[in-house]
């Protein structure tokens, strides 16, 4: 899967709090979502249409971690946004 | 909704309707929020002239909002135990070109209340962007001049000072207070809102117990708690960034300081403007009766319960707030 092909949806609405962290909502369902530092550093680079590659390479500029490991987290975080329909097709 | 049905419009008060929480909106357009609390500019808008258009929104339309506002960011913050003088500073803050100042909006003290009817972690992530969007919507520049956002907070508004800190961190804020038995006897003499509110949920928060026993305090004992409370509050808070001012310290020369405090200039003609509003009782909107300082009435008035409750549950904390304001007044020369 490669992160190119999707974006934000434009039903939701994200605003940062508390330095990197942030809090989206889906403006259908009304569910609000708490997004960690990573989490935000993934929907940012999916606005800006990086890779998952180049999502991860941001994640390991950020924190002291590998960018294997950094390439997991990013697919994880990115399944569940889909999970929970935040994305859309690009 | 489209934000830009918005347009010219403020938020007024959060309200729940059919059971969702939310806003309700008005169209303000042209209008100055000139009285000394917004709710009585809103009074005076709803009461005069064409009927406004009036709708609600959920709270995320705020978040939709964010991008969209050009608005001033927080001056200053002026919070306080009730009947101590707060009203005056806010108005001396009006007095100052090109401000906005927001006086105890209901949307604002109502949204921040949440914090304590409505808890959880998510929750007051959520309520901290919301309270960000919701003052941005209230500091719009509708002129396009302004410079200067004050915020005075209504009194329980300060037990959740913790979390607007974290919303604004770097904004100096002002705690006023009074001697415990003053402002005991003023709240007993008016009973303002706040004592009488049916949700005991917030009163229980900030005096540490539950709602059930609020409702079975006595108005004296549930005030002196209350405010002993907040006197404790703002004792543990005080720093740097933060002012602590007593009624008794209230005068032309202080309330310049507290501009100064908060980083606002002002020239020697605002300084007589503000002279001018301090010489007026600065709760009521024409700004026609003059103010007269009642220390020795408000202290002849008090009963014994009012005494008692005081020395019970407000007056050390009193004490220890005096204190502290003192230090930080040596500290600072």
């Amino acid at each position: 899967m490669n992160a190119i092909n999707l974006a934000p949806g434009k039903h939701v609405v994200v605003t940062d709090f508390d330095g990197g962290e942030g809090i989206l909502v889906d403006l259908n369902t009304k569910k609000y979502y708490q997004l960690n530092e990573t989490a935000m550093i993934v929907w940012k680079g999916l606005e800006e249409g990086k890779t998952m590659r180049e999502i991860a390479a941001d994640i390991t500029s950020s924190y002291e971690v590998a960018l294997d490991k950094a390439q997991v987290s990013v697919e994880r975080i990115v399944d569940n946004f889909q999970t929970y329909k935040l994305l859309t097709a690009r | 909704m489209d934000v830009s049905d918005l347009k010219g419009m403020l938020p007024v008060d959060a309200v729940v309707v059919d059971g969702r929480p939310g806003l309700k909106w008005m169209d303000m357009s042209g209008v100055s929020l000139a009285e000394p609390f917004f709710q009585q500019t809103v009074e005076r808008v709803k009461t005069t002239g064409n009927r406004r258009r009036e709708l609600f929104t959920e709270f995320d339309v705020l978040l939709q909002l964010e991008k969209h506002l050009d608005s001033v960011p927080p001056t200053g913050f002026i919070f306080h135990s009730s009947r101590c003088g707060s009203t005056l500073v806010a108005n001396a803050c009006r007095a100052v070109p090109n401000s906005i100042v927001l006086s105890e909006a209901n949307p604002i003290d109502n949204l921040t209340a949440r914090f304590i009817t409505d808890a959880g972690d998510v929750k007051t992530s959520l309520y901290s962007v919301f309270l960000r969007g919701m003052v941005q919507a209230l500091a719009q520049r509708r002129n396009g001049n302004e410079k200067h956002l004050f915020i005075k907070f209504a009194c329980c508004s300060f037990a959740q000072i913790e979390h607007i800190r974290r919303i604004w961190p770097n904004v100096p804020w002002l705690f006023l207070y009074r001697d415990p038995v003053e402002t005991i006897v003023s709240n007993l003499n008016d009973v303002p809102p706040w004592l009488l509110d049916n949700d005991r949920r917030v009163l229980a928060s900030i005096v540490g117990v539950s709602p059930a026993e609020v409702a079975a305090m006595s108005l004296e004992e549930l005030c002196s708690r209350t405010i002993g409370s907040l006197f404790s509050t703002a004792q543990g808070l005080a720093n740097a960034n933060s002012m602590l001012l007593n009624y008794t310290q209230l005068s032309v020369p202080v309330i310049s300081s507290v501009l100064s405090f908060f980083k606002v200039s002002h020239s020697t003609q605002e300084l007589e403007t503000i002279a001018g509003t301090s010489r007026t009782y600065s709760k009521q909107a024409s700004g026609t009766r003059t103010f007269v300082s009642d220390t020795d009435a408000k202290q002849k008035l008090a009963s014994n319960a009012v005494r008692e409750a005081a020395a019970k549950w407000a007056i050390e904390p009193y004490q220890l707030l005096e204190q502290r304001r003192l230090e930080q007044t040596a500290r600072c020369g």
